[in-house]
């Protein structure tokens, strides 16, 4: 028995020995929060993911609709535990999970989006979009007759306020009499509910709708109206081509491609980055054909003066809803600041609840 | 709030209200047989599924509509497999049908999320839509809508004028004795469990098809468990579930119009009141009858005959 | 022909044979249904096993789902035996993180051995009062236990939410209170994962058995339990053992509900929500409301919950998929009890 153990042995261990000779690929995971189909948030990821797989020497793996929570430190874990690389986590509520499961598995690169913490092996990352979402602003308040804004918004959670006030700051660079009004529908993706809020705006006077959410049931409820409508996340003109003007969206590409050729050469450090539109990882839709020339000048015009690092949006001097300078003139609201961004502007009607 | 405000928000609650008014009149068919359904949302979300697909396979949404309604009824004679042949228990039965409804709608439609589906666009009606108040509250809505208004009387005539209705509602209350005098009470009660099925299936249609023209896990989003609670609302009868569900229609409308508002009372107190409110309703209806209105053998098996 | 027939004697060792089968017939049900995915069955079979019982690491994920899911079923069941429908697991379950929260806030300073069993008291009388007031709406109104507890499950969930939102917004802006002091939290045993909650469990589970089985309470439970009316002419107090079943359910997931804010999130929030209050239905209904039986039949749902994750994370399988075997095994159980009360025989010739 023994020697036939051992003549096993002895075949097994060159093959064994050849295939780590080989090269390794490198196994990235990712962990999305909702549905890849959504057309929006994680679609957005999950585009990226694609274009990872394509390169050399990586492989890709991703697991949807994970909730935040326990279940999100067990799917962690998991990935690890299957030698995973480098793993993306792509919502807020896994932070406190992937500082967890980095802890215990100090060979693999933990990357987290949209939150605050690292670790030695653990960064975060985020993308600007608070920078189209200006632009986007610009667009809603040139094209808007009545001046009044819809924002169908989704937590009230500091991503999402930062990005209620670009869009206000950007709307009353065009127009200072404009107001945008808020309400929450405490969704990501539930395409009844947020038509149902769209249209509520839209019944208060709101000609343009805005939204933070990746269904278009706004946008849906924008063009039965015949009332225009910023999308988000991805291009969402085909739901709604008459009244879509444009969207801010994502495009996680080459930020990825850059961490996984890190990860790869073995250049990777823990980081909090916060790329935007001169990375490209934001940027703003194509204008729908309603949008006029004009417009689409001014606003391109600004999108360069983003990119060149002169117009920083959140420049003071800037009030809140109740007056209060907040950022003081001639000041730019530090990245701290933004992240944890818990106050409206003023022209902004809603509460931060 | 002035007029301005409230014509809209009932015009919205009409709206709102409608899947819950299919879904009320289908579960109100069951329970007058006897049967009580609780996977009412299960049903609803796969008659959801079911109208999403077929509307984007065949262009068509009436097709869709008719669909949804199969689909629903087929989904809920489940329930009447286990319950009416194999005599289990009808409460946990529905809330297994609710899980495995949401569960197969969920699973089915994963691919389906970010598309969207040929469906029913806003109708006015010439000349009455016109009209000062009513029109745009009533006469301005999809076709499904204007379909929706007739089935409470149409349902009211079957129960209470027509000897299948009859029929049907001897079954819910006095099966033994319906049983002794000829009558099938089984027969009667998979009528109820699958036409209730097929007005369910199409409450749920609505929502992928007018509502909005889109998908998404839990389109339903609830909507089930208030229809089961509307039907104890409306003491049974047809024309309160009517008013019921524009009541429920309005209440979840409301709660966003105060916020486009501008109200500062937090999000999460508002959303609560559409629970609230059922469970308020509930303790009014229940303190203020003198006699009681379900069926006498709502939610009792028939036992077999020996 | 076939006709139907009432079994005289009690199913014991019957029972236990109808459900295994009828779960597993509907596992292999749902595993059919994978097909529709483009993947076969015996590769999800091998995950969903392997996934659930192949290693150290997946018998301890499983203690650890199993934990919440024990005692809330525990709560459903003792509820259900008296014909109360207690659906209103999932929202004692977030009062009894809500209150063991609002301890852990206020009194951070204190050491943990004061702290913790403050903590599980505080979820415990949350709990039970979420599922009082349904009891007691059931009993004085004749209001519909289901819906009251139902919707009592999405009113303390927005109630959750408007805290977190609100006054115990954490200070980073992000909708979770801040994290617990090391106080309070539940440790792990060992070296393992699995917090001592397990250990909460079969203390719970065995003082609830012995509850039903020696105590004058638990005699009184039974006698309701099979004829309410019956009952009540023996001049039971039918009221009262309703609100304490109803109170005991809620304490029990409330327990639960500390528990998982304590040792598995460090903190509450919204996503501490994971369906255990109606999964626990599951649970109890396989175990037929047994306390013995309720033990195994949690491992093996968590055990479930645990292997569909490895689906997902494996083959892609949609995360909906576990609802789907959730309900169809809860059909098969019951459709397949029907041979244990009945039998059938061929019909006599007229």
């Amino acid at each position: 028995m023994r020697i036939i153990v051992l003549c096993i042995m002895l075949l097994v261990a060159p093959t064994a020995c050849l295939s780590l000779a080989a090269e390794r690929e490198l196994k990235v995971g990712f962990i999305y929060v909702s549905p890849v189909g959504d057309a929006g948030w994680s679609h957005a990821h999950e585009q990226a993911r694609q274009a990872i797989e394509a390169m050399d020497g990586v492989s890709t793996s991703y697991v949807e609709a994970v909730a935040e929570g326990p279940d999100s430190e067990r799917v962690i874990q998991t990935m690890a535990r299957k030698r995973s690389d480098l793993i993306f986590a792509t919502s807020f509520g896994y932070m406190d999970s992937m500082l967890k499961v980095a802890r215990q598995f100090p060979n693999t690169v933990f990357m987290h989006c949209s939150g605050f913490k690292t670790a030695a092996n653990m960064g975060n990352y985020f993308g600007r979009i608070y920078q189209p979402r200006y632009l986007s602003g610009m667009v809603a308040g040139a094209m808007s007759k009545t001046g009044v804004l819809g924002y169908v918004a989704a937590f009230p959670i500091p991503e999402v306020i930062r990005g209620i006030n670009a869009f206000t700051l950007g709307a009353r660079s065009v127009n200072p009499q404009a107001t945008v009004r808020v309400v929450w529908t405490k969704t990501w993706y539930d395409p009844a509910k947020e038509k149902e809020a769209a249209k509520s705006l839209l019944d208060v006077g709101a000609d343009v709708i805005a939204q933070h959410q990746d269904s278009p049931g706004p946008q849906e409820a924008a063009q039965e109206r015949g009332v225009y409508s910023i999308g988000y996340n991805t291009d969402m003109s085909r739901f709604a081509p008459k009244a879509h003007l444009t969207a801010p969206v994502w495009n996680w590409t080459p930020y990825y491609r850059q961490v996984v050729e890190q990860v790869q050469k073995g250049t990777w450090k823990p980081s909090s980055d916060w790329p935007g539109l001169a990375e490209g990882v934001v940027d703003l839709a194509p204008f729908g054909p309603m949008v006029p020339p004009a417009v689409r000048e001014r606003v391109q015009a600004k999108r360069a003066e983003i990119v060149a690092g002169r117009e920083r949006i959140f420049t003071g001097p800037i009030a809140d809803q109740a007056g209060t300078v907040r950022i003081p003139a001639g000041a730019v609201a530090a990245d701290q600041e933004l992240l944890g961004m818990n106050w409206f502007v003023q022209g902004v009607v809603g509460t931060t609840e | 709030m002035n007029i301005d405000l409230l014509v809209p928000l009932f015009a919205a609650a009409v709206v709102s209200g409608t899947p819950l008014l299919y879904a009320t009149l289908g579960e109100l068919c069951t329970e007058k047989t006897g049967v009580l359904n609780l996977g009412v949302e299960g049903v609803m979300l796969v008659g959801c599924l079911a109208a999403f697909v077929t509307a984007r396979l065949t262009g068509s949404p009436w097709l869709a509509f008719a669909a949804a309604g199969l689909a629903g009824g087929l989904f809920a004679s489940l329930h009447g497999v286990v319950c009416l042949v194999f005599q289990g228990n009808q409460v946990v039965s529905g809330l297994a049908l609710t899980l495995l409804g949401t569960g197969l709608a969920n699973y089915l439609g994963t691919g389906l999320v970010g598309q969207a589906a040929p469906g029913f666009a806003p109708l006015p009606i010439p000349g009455l839509a016109g009209i000062p108040v009513l029109g745009p509250i009533l006469f301005a809505h999809d076709p499904l809508v204007y379909l929706s208004f007739l089935l409470p009387p149409l349902f009211w005539l079957f129960f209470t004028k027509t000897r299948p209705g009859l029929h049907l509602r001897a079954a819910g209350e006095f099966p033994g004795a319906a049983t002794a005098a000829g009558l099938n009470a089984v027969a009667c009660r998979w009528v109820g469990v699958v036409v209730g099925g097929f007005f369910m299936g199409l409450g749920g249609a609505y929502l992928s098809l007018a509502y909005t023209h889109l998908w998404t896990n839990n389109l339903t989003a609830g909507r089930g468990w208030i229809a089961v609670a509307l039907v104890i609302f409306a003491f049974w009868r047809p024309g309160r579930a009517a008013f019921g569900a524009y009541l429920f229609g309005g209440i979840m409308a409301l709660q966003l119009r105060l916020q486009a508002a501008g109200t500062t009372l937090p999000s999460s107190l508002l959303l609560m009141l559409p629970y609230v409110l059922t469970v308020a309703v509930l303790v009014f209806s229940a303190g203020r009858r003198r006699t009681a209105p379900a069926p006498a053998a709502l939610g009792t098996n028939i036992e077999p005959p020996a | 022909m076939l006709r139907v027939v009432r079994r005289p004697a009690s199913p014991g060792w019957r029972g236990a044979l109808v459900v295994s089968g009828s779960a597993l017939l509907a596992l292999a049900g749902s595993l059919l249904l994978l097909g529709v995915q483009g993947v076969s069955p015996l590769a999800g079979l091998k995950v969903l096993v392997l996934g659930a019982f192949g290693s150290a690491w997946a018998i301890e994920d499983c203690l650890l789902k199993a934990i919440p899911l024990f005692l809330c079923s525990l709560g459903v069941a003792v509820a259900f035996r008296l014909q109360i429908w207690n659906i209103g697991a999932e929202g004692q379950f977030a009062l009894g993180a809500i209150g063991a929260t609002w301890v852990a806030l206020s009194l951070p300073g204190l050491p943990k051995v004061v702290l913790l069993p403050l903590m599980i008291m505080a979820a415990c009388l949350a709990g039970g009062l979420w599922g009082l007031i349904p009891a007691i709406l059931r009993q004085r109104l004749g209001a519909s236990e289901i819906i009251v507890t139902l919707m009592g499950n999405y009113i303390a969930i927005l109630l959750l939410e408007f805290l977190v939102y609100g006054v115990w917004k954490d200070p980073s802006g992000f909708p979770m209170t801040p994290a617990f002091a090391d106080a309070a939290l539940l440790g792990t045993i060992g070296t393992t994962s699995v917090n001592w909650g397990l250990v909460h469990c079969l203390v719970l589970g065995a003082a609830v058995w012995v509850l039903f089985r020696f105590s004058r309470i638990g005699y009184e439970l039974r006698a309701c339990g099979d004829n309410v009316r019956a009952a009540r002419y023996a001049g039971l107090p039918y009221d009262r053992l309703a609100l304490l079943v109803m109170a005991l359910g809620g304490g029990l997931a409330g327990w639960a509900g500390c528990i998982e804010a304590s040792a598995s999130l460090g903190r509450l929030q919204p996503s501490i929500m994971a369906g255990y209050g109606y999964t626990a239905i599951v649970v109890a209904w396989l175990a037929r409301l047994s306390p013995l039986y309720i033990g195994l039949s949690a491992f093996l749902l968590a055990a479930l919950r645990v292997g569909v994750e490895h689906l997902q994370l494996d083959l892609q399988v949609p995360a909906a998929f576990g609802s789907i075997i959730e309900g169809l095994i809860l059909l098969t159980v019951l459709a397949g009890s029907f041979f244990l009360t009945y039998r059938l025989v061929p019909a006599r010739r007229p």
